[in-house]
């Protein structure tokens, strides 16, 4: 077991130490750990150098002579190993002690630590006094999370199933731009390739692993793209006029214009976008609210109560 | 509680054991393993190793740890910080994120401190990553004190069951996470029973220093009524509003839940894109409050 880490520590030195090129001959004489036949040793390069690229650490190949391509030559660039963040100040680690903690127990958990690591290896200590103290969390244990993450920085198509509006399981394949939280679902935009459009997922509608497709750096990601703008709630335009029963439906109350205020009711004005949300929230309240306006809201709540009752009579 | 690492986890720790080492010479071994999550023992064999990396050629690696102090010397070659991974770097814009949103009213002048290391981290990526919490950080850090402390808090709740808005004093007694949501369960004096509340509902909360709470444990026995419903239309969207108190697939379903005003009000909502097919008690209390309510527009 122990072996198999140190080799890849080894292979890092000295392919990262190195200002040629070295040659797989190079390599074997001078890391420990690779044995065996020609063959099996080839095999356990080709390995480590994969479990190198998981690492984020980018093995280069390159030629000795451009005339002689048969001998290839490995070397780790210094500047892409290391990090290009020199500079770290103690509120800016303080913030991001705060930005890792947010994981606990959640699915980048181990990755979170593993980043606040490195940057506090920049060098200051954080100064904690300088936050407030909060305690935002992050709930996401789906593992496809994770995958999603990866395809969106390789930019690389994903295909998974999703469960439709009427409960079917479809194959959806995109080219995935963003991901984020909102509400405590998580979404993942992207281009749908069959539907050939920017379109917004569900994680927990996906049905399937991820599974990724062909290669990496197959798309761009437009420029105009933005996550926040895909989970932003869209502007709601229209507006009912609502009858509440003082005290109750709070959260209706705290999204309308309080137009009157009676003994019993209050009158109100609250923005909608669709009917049929406009429809569900009011009758949730049951006789808290009555709508009083738009007549063709009020005409469809009175035909759905109707449906309701010889549903339950 | 640490689950064993594999063969390259324990290499990236190795890798990373030496910057952060670098600039915490002198490091006791306890706070060291801490720092990266691991028991002492691991850490010792990931030193162990790690000291006998290298070769003449390149670096010979002087490691110092039997004092219980970890320094190091001699270490050119890894004594750089590696390069943040693409899902290290989003890990920390959520986070950012989450807290750019969610600071209390008297600490807005960290949004423009958050904004420029989102930006100095990101790499492109701040902008395909975005979050809102889902309730704030604050409440939960104020009920967790209180849950610390043992002191009851006072809350206003908006009722899952009917949108009301009550002031009540609860006695927590713990807190936990489902469908991606988090809950408290506590001792309401209101209810004068325990009860079970979502954190994104309470809208205030404060900790009552001076009223020690009793402790309770839970009993866990919100009472369950079983109910058959069938679903008629909109199928998903009828399914997720029925949140995780559902069992069985196709167009009948079991809904479990301890309250019969909440199921109700959800198979109204629906507006007969479900229906409630047994129990009998059930189908007659929704019939009777859409009737009550169809009343009033007539």
């Amino acid at each position: 077991m122990s072996r198999k880490s140190e080799r890849l520590v080894n292979l890092t030195i000295a392919l990262l130490g190195t200002k040629r090129w070295l040659t797989k001959a190079q390599i074997f004489l001078a890391v420990d750990g690779y044995e065996g036949e020609p063959e099996a040793k080839e095999r356990m390069f080709e390995r480590d150098k994969d479990d190198l690229r998981n690492l984020g650490i980018e093995i280069e190949v390159g030629s000795f002579d451009p005339l002689f391509e048969d001998e290839a030559g490995y070397r780790i660039r210094p500047d892409s190993y290391r990090s290009n963040i020199t500079e770290i100040s103690s509120r800016e680690l303080s913030l991001i002690n705060l930005a890792t903690s947010v994981w606990q127990g959640a699915v980048l958990d181990s990755t979170a630590l593993s980043a606040l690591i490195k940057l506090k290896s920049i060098g200051i200590d954080s100064d904690l006094d300088a936050i407030p103290s909060i305690e935002p969390t992050i709930h996401v244990s789906d593992e496809n999370f994770a995958s999603i993450v990866d395809a969106i920085a390789e930019r690389r198509t994903i295909s998974f199933t999703y469960l439709s509006q009427e409960l079917v399981e479809q194959q959806r394949v995109i080219e995935p731009y963003g991901a984020g939280t909102k509400g405590g679902y998580w979404y993942v935009a992207g281009l749908d390739l069959d539907r050939k459009d920017i379109r917004l997922f569900r994680l927990d509608r996906i049905g399937s692993e991820i599974s990724p497709q062909g290669r990496t750096s197959s798309y761009q990601i437009p420029s105009d793209f933005s996550m926040s703008t895909q989970l932003a709630s869209p502007r709601k335009t229209e507006l009912a006029t609502l009858k509440v029963r003082r005290g109750k439906a709070e959260k209706i109350i705290s999204a309308s214009q309080i137009v009157d205020t009676g003994d019993e009711w209050l009158v109100v004005e609250y923005p909608f976008l669709h009917q049929y949300e406009l429809l569900t929230d009011v009758l949730w309240h049951l006789d808290d609210i009555e709508i009083v306006k738009p007549t063709a809201a009020r005409a469809a709540i009175i035909a759905l109560l109707g449906q309701v009752v010889s549903a339950h009579g | 509680m640490v689950k064993k690492s594999t063969p390259t986890e324990k290499a990236a720790r190795m890798l990373d054991l030496v910057p952060f080492i670098s600039a915490h010479q002198g490091i006791a071994t306890e706070e060291l393993a801490e720092q990266f999550g691991i028991s002492v023992a691991e850490l010792l064999s990931d030193l162990n190793a790690l000291w006998m990396c290298g070769d003449d050629r390149f670096d010979l690696i002087d490691l110092e740890f039997e004092s219980g102090y970890v320094s190091i010397r001699n270490a050119q070659t890894l004594n750089h910080v590696r390069n943040l991974s693409s899902q290290e770097i989003v890990a920390i814009l959520l986070g950012l994120d989450l807290i750019s949103k969610d600071l209390p009213a008297d600490r807005m002048d960290l949004r423009d401190d958050i904004d420029a290391l989102r930006s100095k981290l990101g790499k492109g990526l701040e902008r395909v990553i975005d979050a809102t919490p889902a309730n704030s950080g604050e409440i939960l850090a104020t009920i967790k004190r209180a849950l610390l402390s043992g002191r009851k808090v006072e809350i206003d709740y908006v009722s899952a069951t009917d949108g009301a808005l009550t002031k009540r004093i609860i006695n927590p007694i713990e807190c936990y996470v489902a469908d991606n949501r988090d809950f408290l369960v506590a001792y309401c004096e209101l209810a004068q029973a325990q009860r079970t509340f979502r954190i994104d509902r309470i809208n205030r909360a404060t900790v009552l220093e001076n009223v020690v709470a009793e402790r309770v444990i839970s009993t866990q026995s919100d009472a369950t009524l079983r109910a058959t419903v069938a679903i008629l239309s909109n199928a998903r969207r009828s399914r997720e509003s029925l949140g995780n108190f559902v069992s069985g697939g196709g167009q009948q379903v079991e809904v479990s839940t301890y309250s019969l005003s909440w199921l109700a009000r959800t198979i109204i909502a629906s507006g007969g894109a479900m229906k409630v097919l047994a129990p009998e008690e059930s189908r007659s209390e929704i019939a009777h409050l859409a009737a009550r309510t169809l009343a009033m527009y007539r």
